[in-house]
């Protein structure tokens, strides 16, 4: 029994630019950029400060609208969307990984998974019961009731990857998930994404600085400057 | 190796209960995390609560002693001196009205009722006023109520006069068959009542024809004329046939008299005011306290409303999260407040200024504390709203 595999890519832009602020203030973050991802990919997104990486995680991630050009994932259209929409197109394809770990400091590990579980219908016992086998499968089996505060900044990056992944949403956009980590969790919490990832067959966009983590990619895309360069081009 | 089978789109969504639950859960987990918030934002409505039910009790206690004698009195319909608007004598009334009256269709009885101040001497020397009220028998229209001691025919025996049980030290210690001059005349304690005390001097009775010997009042003057009306008959059917009978007087049926009352006290005085602008000032501190401390929490959680809403949560459902918060805040520092108010009126139970705390205050409070605390959250939202989830990248 398999789903059948997506026809669409996962990721496809064409020509998409974005500009922040208008007049003599206006500033073009992404200056064209053209851009597909298989589904399934691991891809990470490298590039020097300032080059707009996080600007198109937040195009992908429908948190921000493209200024021009074409923008879709699996084959829905980002662009020209209503801003009321995006809440649900991103409960469909998306998990997010943030720089920081981004937990609700009230809520224990569970619940923090079970919240997007639950936004996407689960009942409170069969987000429950999603959100342990995630955080077994990162590790935390054992820290379910751990509030963020309880936990090392390597253990609360794991629990944002299992809320990433829980429910099984196709794309995971992960900006700098180890920039706050020590180079040993960072390499411990980028394996263990990519062997989930692979595993659970999410695609996966990540952002990062650490040349020491770009061997696991499947592919490297460097920006600069608001522009996708071939590596041999880039800094 | 096998190619895994790709993760699919998630097309699922919560109902609407269900998006109320999660965000409930948050909500009140986030409330309860901050323990020291909660604290300080539940001590402003409990002031409010506090404030708000003394002033309004306080109120209605001032209120009731304004109203009691014409609460209590088994009166349909009162004639008063022009003018009339609280329980307190003017122009004396005529026998000649009192005959129109009696000679009114739809008048079953009418009965004269004489009220005036009147000095007890002390043993001590000194003196002290009672109101002294003249009740004429056999009917005892405006008589004595909630008596503790004797009754009212007690009133006839020769001399008798009821006084208030609570003044019984400040009159000098007054027991049954205490002999004293009242006014110059030698009456006798023949009973006792309990809570008699309006703001003039305490009530005091006695038979009318005494009460006019004491107080000097011609047998054909009164303070008011007291109607009851025939059975089936319309008390302010009878109150216009009277008022247009009787030029130069007010007539009001009971209910008309207390709502009178009622309204000069609010209008006339600046009690009402004063009594509404410090629960509103109580009210509004409480408001803010809510509005500030749910702002706080906002902005302190910034990141974290951020990210609820990248994940996936719309500012509706955001909404609903603040609204619970406000809620449980508005309930629980009701409850909280309630109690404490009725702990301490408890502890104050005296005939004085007791605060009146009737049961629907209690629902009233729950709910407008609810009511402030949802508006103070619109403070929080506004924030909320503007809160973009593209944020939670920087
Ligand atoms: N909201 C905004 N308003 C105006 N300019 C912005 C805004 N967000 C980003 N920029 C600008 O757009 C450019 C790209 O920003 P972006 O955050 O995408 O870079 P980045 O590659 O993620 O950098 P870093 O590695 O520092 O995170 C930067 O020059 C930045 O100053
Ligand atoms: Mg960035």
């Amino acid at each position: 029994m398999s789903a059948p595999a997506p026809v669409a890519p996962a990721i496809e832009l064409s020509d998409v630019t974005k500009t922040y602020g208008s007049g003599a203030l206006a500033f073009q973050a992404l200056k064209g950029i053209d851009m597909r991802v298989e589904a399934g990919e691991f891809v990470m997104l490298i590039g020097p400060s300032g080059s707009g990486k996080t600007t198109l995680l937040s195009i992908l991630g429908c948190v921000l609208s493209p200024t021009t050009g074409t923008a879709a994932i699996f084959g829905e259209a980002l662009h020209g969307r209503r801003e009321s929409e995006l809440p649900r197109l991103r409960l469909e394809y998306i998990g997010f990984i943030f720089q920081g770990h981004n937990l609700m400091s009230a809520l224990t590990a569970e619940q923090n998974v079970a919240v997007p579980l639950e936004l996407r219908g689960y009942s409170h016992h069969a987000a429950l019961v999603e959100a342990r086998e995630v955080l077994t499968s990162v590790g935390l089996g054992d820290k379910f009731k751990k509030r963020p505060e309880e936990l090392s900044g390597g253990q609360r990056q794991r629990v944002a990857v299992a809320r990433a992944i829980a429910g099984r949403p196709p794309l995971i956009l992960a900006d700098e998930p180890t920039a706050s980590l020590d180079a040993e969790s960072g390499m411990q919490v980028t394996q263990l994404l990519k062997a989930l990832c692979t595993e659970r067959g999410h695609t996966v966009i990540c952002v990062t600085h650490d040349s020491r983590i770009y061997h696991l990619a499947d592919r490297k895309i460097f920006l600069e400057d608001g522009r996708i360069v071939p590596e041999d081009q880039a800094h | 190796m096998k190619r895994p089978a790709m993760a699919q789109p998630v097309l699922t969504q919560a109902s609407f209960f269900g998006r109320v639950r999660t965000m409930a859960a948050i909500g009140i987990r986030m409330m309860f995390f901050d323990r020291l918030k909660l604290a300080g934002t539940l001590f402003g409505v409990v002031f409010a609560v506090l404030l708000g039910n003394f002033q309004a009790g306080t109120f209605l206690a001032l209120l009731g002693k304004n109203r009691m004698f014409v609460e209590n009195a088994q009166v349909d319909v009162w004639i008063t001196p022009p003018g009339t608007r609280q329980f307190q004598g003017g122009k004396p009334l005529t026998d000649s009205q009192l005959n129109r009256a009696r000679a009114t269709a739809g008048v079953a009885w009418a009965e004269p009722l004489v009220v005036q101040t009147a000095a007890l001497q002390l043993p001590s020397g000194g003196s002290e006023p009672v109101s002294l009220v003249g009740t004429r028998r056999p009917r005892f229209v405006g008589g004595p109520w909630n008596l503790v001691r004797g009754d009212t025919r007690s009133l006839l025996v020769p001399n008798g006069v009821i006084f208030e049980d609570s003044e019984r030290e400040k009159l000098g210690g007054l027991n049954l068959g205490t002999l004293r001059e009242l006014a110059g005349h030698k009456v006798q304690a023949v009973g006792f009542t309990w809570g008699l005390l309006p703001f003039a001097p305490a009530y005091a009775f006695a038979e009318q024809e005494l009460a006019r010997e004491i107080l000097k009042v011609a047998p054909d003057k009164h303070t008011f004329i007291m109607v009851g009306v025939e059975p089936g008959v319309p008390a302010t059917v009878v109150r216009a046939r009277l008022q247009d009978a009787l030029e130069d007087t007010r007539v009001m049926t009971r209910d008309e008299y207390m709502k009178e009352i009622l309204t000069y006290i609010i209008t006339a005085t600046q009690i009402g005011l004063s009594f509404g602008l410090s629960t509103f000032m109580g009210v509004l501190v409480g408001m803010i306290t809510v509005a500030l401390s749910m702002f706080s929490s906002v902005i302190d959680n910034m990141r974290q409303f951020g990210t609820l809403k990248a994940i996936g949560s719309r500012t509706v459902d955001l909404a609903l999260l603040l609204f619970t918060q406000a809620i449980i805040y508005g309930v629980l520092g009701s409850i909280i407040g309630l109690g404490a108010v009725a702990g301490m009126v408890e502890g104050m139970r005296n005939p004085q200024l007791t605060p009146v705390l009737l049961p629907e205050a209690f629902a009233i409070t729950a709910v407008a504390m609810v009511g402030v605390c949802l508006a103070a959250s619109l403070l929080a939202l506004v924030r909320l709203i503007r809160i973009e989830p593209a944020m939670v990248f920087r």
